[in-house]
């Protein structure tokens, strides 16, 4: 009896709390925050164009460019209660048609389903890489941006499907085990294309100082390829009886598999960063291998870092020997335009001005080729076959969180 | 000359007291039975876990910039401020997890924290109020 009362007592209490419930002060469900950085870039060649990935168009020559870096983000999220809530993130910076309209980077719904396994569906970031969650968020690395040798061999940034992470300790460290599937699509200079039946897993163990990742993924590639090479390059295969040709350079539904394995050292002063990524296509692009190492060391607020960077050509989708020289040339200008191989040595110095800033500057030296001009576009459709000597880039960034 | 003397040492004392203050972690006394390890403290406030070590899920309170916060994550996770900013930027913007949700003021979290159940949060000892049940010291 005496424990009924103390039941019926305590059911009292909670409902004249709940009661209450208007008056208490909580902290309120909603969030806003954003990032975003400020960058100027510039090279010493003005024949050619840098850029900061491979879906700009346009870049940055001889002159001051602001809009090869520069970004701008915001986030909001909601709680609905401690197990599900809701997070959106739009980013604004110069497309592939030069244009600013904002793109929808997370739209999920977010299932904490037990304290090890958290569920998500929506739009969210291909695990792909190292650092692809954070692609735009310049602040949270060391670097101006993140080395195109490898970020270049998958540009689909958005996943729009469902993903499962699951936690379990190991020893002293943690495994998380991330399971994703669904589609993305992009447009990029020249071309569009998709990515279908995603299917991928990415392991990553880690401790504070520590974390070591691989990823394995599969999907079903289209690209269709619509600049001006590409275009009178049809014409000429159609018209020379090669036209089956097209077949292994555009369409839908080539089986591609997509390997990368990284590690990140931080001890609170050491910085190590490496990143190895393989991309094997079966058409509609070619198959290339990318890698950079990154060491750098914190003096207080200044970080000084180095970056040794590489993507090599392992085949492309066409042997171009169609036995007519003019089609063959068409093929292996428009084969070297698509192919990003290069290689670069980058300097550069981040310092945390702040606890929500940090100021950048970077200089590297990018040489293009063999065959194509890496990351740089040219006006003149031949300078692909001859990509020339090294393109010196100096960038200087402010990147903020607010 | 004596006043310089005086308060070159009330600067001094400010100064030690200020590195010497006791930083608690809290929870309302509405709350349920919550226990909580140095190390659990550590993964919530690092955004590694969501949930007490018994599956329990908490929410989390930061205070507004200042030294309280400063010196408390230093303490649970040996990061500076800069580098805390950094790395739940990274955790936040990569849609991993929630950040703790910062009062505007150390009145504010205390009210949070002594009217809502079930969320954790931090202050300076001489903060604490009886509404409170301490979980954690931090000498």
């Amino acid at each position: 009896m005496k424990h009924l009362a103390a039941i019926l007592l305590a059911t009292l209490q909670i409902q004249a709390g709940a009661a209450l419930a208007t008056e208490i002060a909580s902290p309120s469900p909603f969030s806003v925050s954003g990032f975003g950085t400020l960058g100027a870039v510039r090279t010493d060649k003005d024949t050619r164009a840098f850029r900061s990935n491979t879906t700009q168009s346009s870049g940055a020559s001889t002159e001051f460019n602001f809009s090869v870096d520069s970004v701008l983000g915001l986030q909001g999220s909601y709680k609905f209660n401690s197990a599900l809530d809701v997070t959106l993130q739009s980013v604004v910076r110069k497309d592939s048609s030069d244009s600013y309209d904002p793109t929808l980077t997370f739209a999920f719904l977010r299932v904490h389903a037990t304290p090890a396994l958290t569920l998500r569906a929506g739009r969210m970031r291909t695990p792909f890489f190292l650092y692809s969650d954070s692609l735009n968020l310049n602040y949270a690395s060391p670097w101006v941006r993140p080395p195109v040798e490898v970020y270049s061999l998958n540009p689909f940034a958005n996943l729009d499907g469902l993903d499962a992470f699951y936690r379990l300790p190991v020893g002293d460290m943690e495994l998380e085990l991330h399971a994703y599937g669904g589609r993305s699509d992009l447009d990029a200079r020249e071309s569009s294309g998709n990515l279908t039946r995603i299917r991928g897993i990415k392991a990553s163990l880690s401790d504070t100082r520590l974390t070591l990742q691989a990823n394995f993924a599969k999907a079903n590639l289209a690209m269709y390829w619509n600049g001006p090479t590409f275009i009178s390059l049809g014409h000429q295969l159609i018209a020379t009886g090669n036209g089956q040709i097209l077949d292994q350079i555009t369409g839908s539904g080539s089986p591609t598999t997509f390997i990368s394995t990284s590690f990140q050292y931080d001890d609170d002063r050491l910085l190590l960063i490496g990143e190895y990524a393989a991309r094997n296509v079966d058409r509609f692009s070619a198959s290339a291998t990318g890698w950079y190492l990154t060491s750098g060391y914190r003096f207080g607020p200044l970080t000084p870092f180095i970056t040794f960077a590489r993507q090599h050509q392992v085949a492309t989708d066409n042997a171009a020997n169609t036995g007519n020289p003019s089609a063959d040339t068409a093929l292996r200008v428009l084969n070297a335009a698509r192919n990003k191989a290069q290689t670069s040595v980058a300097a550069g110095m981040r310092w945390d001005v702040r606890r929500n800033l940090a100021l950048k500057a970077q200089l590297e030296r990018i040489q293009p080729g063999p065959d194509g001009l890496g990351i740089l576009v040219s006006k003149a459709v031949m300078d692909s076959l001859n990509p020339g000597g090294p393109v010196h880039v100096l960038s200087l960034t402010a990147d903020f969180v607010f | 000359m004596r006043s310089i003397h005086a308060l070159l040492i009330s600067l001094l004392l400010a100064c030690s007291s200020a590195v010497r203050a006791e930083i608690v972690v809290v929870t309302s006394t509405r709350s349920g039975p919550i226990e909580l390890s140095r190390e659990q403290a550590e993964k919530l406030y690092l955004g590694r876990s969501t949930t007490l070590g018994d599956g329990t899920p908490v929410n989390l309170v930061d205070l507004p910039n200042g030294s309280t916060r400063d010196e408390f994550y230093v303490k649970l996770t040996g990061k500076n401020p800069t580098q805390i900013q950094a790395y739940w930027s990274r955790i936040v913007f990569t849609g991993r997890a929630s950040p703790p949700k910062e009062a505007s003021s150390i009145a504010e979290a205390r009210q949070w924290l002594t009217d809502t159940p079930n969320i954790i949060g931090y202050l300076d000892r001489s903060d604490a109020t009886p509404g409170l049940r301490i979980l954690l010291r931090l000498p």
